[in-house]
């Protein structure tokens, strides 16, 4: 089993590990610091943080009702929340532009009252949540599931009402799942490239996010792809890592 | 930062930390609007021009709107680079694009014919197809000819990407003519050992000296890679040379200003920097 472990740490460390020896080779860093970089990656930072805010204040609640109720079409919506894993990104992208552009199924009412969504950063967040929200919402339902009732019920029974049996008994208990099922919608959405450049174009520091950026240095430039790679993989790997610091702290203290 | 869960499971950390998810979702909105403000609207002529453009074209247009932005005060050129059947696809979706940069006659084509275009389209740019190999050329390559010599590594990109379709074209030609013959075309078909997402694909597999040969467009031999391959041109008869067309989209928000990059990109200056980055002019000299 650790054989196992270790073939697929192997698997996945070579590549990226030769990602990082073909910059050190070509002397790419400064790419690294171009403006394409950095605008790309404050654009990264901000929409996904927006996406997951947003996917964590309305995939919870939603994914509690999944977990918890069992009514008629649940299933079909459970379904429904899991369809945009299977839909190829660019699929996903045209869906939202036949929605939400110009001449869109909704866009275009949208437009007539002066609203436009497509091509702006919004549409960036909106093809991330799109494509990011089965990945939350499945892990925090099973989280929930996991979560037994009767503890649930016995907080009840104490006397606190559903809001706070919600806050201080079931979420403590779902967390790792939680925090497990943002880190991986997180980390759909950062690497979000179909949906984006169909949706929300590519405008540099509007638009422009991680990989759109890499794409397009691709087209010009190898090694600036390269390192641009390189960047956004470190930026990941500090987050995850940070992330899972920080709950396995916070769920020590709590034990 | 994912996973916003509060670490504290009590009532009054779980409403603080909601309290904190709420404030950051409203200030990540309000950052996240716009598409972009309009240029500064104290200058002659302020606005924004938004071009729609080839990826290919990322180098010369980037350098053309900083030229043009020079030129007119308080204009923003704003361009979104993305395969022109993609682009293609916005427009007729409604994209808020003034200008069509396309590298495929037939995406312009389409857009044209959804009515989407403010006068017809003109040639800005032509491109050439080479076979390029890896500078140290390890299959020995000297000519067009050899492609076709048994075990050569060629790649090509997918069927659907323009410079593959015009690399066929180039091979059926090649079929009709006598010094080649058909038996050529097969040879070199049968050499093909993989197809390549796009043309960069390919063209990055010479590059890392993965494959011995590939066929791409003169312009995508750029700075990075001109010294890491070495080019095979294709005899005048055989090639094809792709034409590049641009057009003002109906619809433009300042269709005068459109009309001045269309122009900027067709004049002599336009047609340098073009030519800068690999491309052929638009026309023949008469």
């Amino acid at each position: 089993m650790v054989g196992a472990l270790g073939l697929l740490a192997g698997f996945v460390a070579v590549p990226i590990l030769s990602l990082v020896l073909w910059t050190v080779r070509e002397d790419s860093w400064h790419a690294m610091a171009s403006p394409v970089a950095l605008e790309a990656l404050a654009l990264s930072v901000k929409t996904t943080s927006a996406t997951m805010v947003l996917l964590v204040l309305v995939g919870t609640p939603a994914a509690y009702l999944l977990a918890r109720k069992d009514f008629p079409g649940a299933r079909a919506l459970n379904t429904l929340v899991e369809l945009p894993v299977v839909l190829p990104p660019s699929a996903a992208g045209i869906a939202l532009l036949l929605a939400f552009g110009r001449s869109g199924l909704l866009g275009e009412r949208l437009y007539a009252f002066g609203i436009e969504l497509s091509f702006t950063t919004v549409a960036v967040v909106m093809a991330e949540v799109f494509v990011a929200a089965p990945f939350y919402v499945r892990q925090a339902a099973t989280g929930f599931l996991s979560v037994d009732r009767s503890i649930e019920e016995a907080a009840l029974v104490d006397g606190a009402d559903r809001v706070r049996a919600f806050f201080s008994v079931t979420v403590p208990l779902a967390f790792p799942a939680l925090v497990a099922g943002a880190i991986t919608a997180w980390a759909r959405a950062l690497g979000e490239f179909g949906a984006t450049i169909i949706f929300a174009g590519n405008f540099r520091g509007i638009t422009q996010t991680i990989p759109l950026a890499i794409y397009s240095e691709f087209q010009r430039n190898i090694d600036a792809a390269v390192a641009l790679s390189v960047l956004v993989l470190g930026f990941a790997f500090t987050v995850i890592l940070a992330v899972r610091h920080l709950t396995r702290r916070a769920t020590e203290q709590r034990g | 930062m994912p996973g916003k869960r509060g670490g504290r499971g009590g009532f009054r950390g779980a409403r603080g930390t909601l309290a904190l998810l709420l404030g950051l979702a409203v200030v990540a909105a309000a950052s996240c609007g716009g598409a972009g403000g309009e240029g500064n609207p104290g200058g002659e002529r302020g606005g924004t021009l938004t071009v729609f453009a080839a990826s290919s074209l990322t180098d010369a247009f980037g350098e053309l709107a900083r030229d043009f932005e020079k030129r007119h005060e308080g204009v923003e050129v704003r361009a979104s680079y993305a395969s022109s059947s993609t682009l293609a696809t916005q427009i007729i979706q409604g994209a808020p694009a003034d200008v069509f940069a396309s590298a495929d006659q037939q995406q312009m084509q389409n857009v044209a014919d959804e009515g989407l275009l403010s006068g017809k389209p003109r040639v800005f740019a032509r491109n050439r197809e080479v076979v390029i190999a890896p500078a140290d050329n390890p299959a020995g390559i000297r000519g067009f000819g050899d492609l076709s010599r048994p075990g050569i590594r060629l790649v090509l990109a997918a069927e659907e990407v323009p410079a593959a379709e015009y690399a066929e074209q180039i091979l059926r030609k090649a079929s009709e003519d006598p010094s080649y013959g058909p038996e050529f075309r097969r040879a070199v078909l049968d050499n093909i050992v993989s197809r390549e997402e796009d043309v960069r694909a390919a063209v990055n597999r010479v590059v890392a000296g993965d494959a011995d040969a590939t066929f791409c467009y003169a312009s995508d031999v750029t700075p990075d890679v001109r010294e890491k391959v070495r080019i095979i041109e294709i005899p005048e008869e055989l090639n094809v040379v792709a034409t590049y067309p641009i057009a003002v989209v109906r619809g433009a928000k300042d269709p005068g200003l459109a009309r001045e990059w269309v122009e900027l990109v067709l004049s002599g200056e336009g047609q340098r920097v073009l030519r800068k980055w690999g491309f052929m002019p638009a026309a023949r000299e008469p």
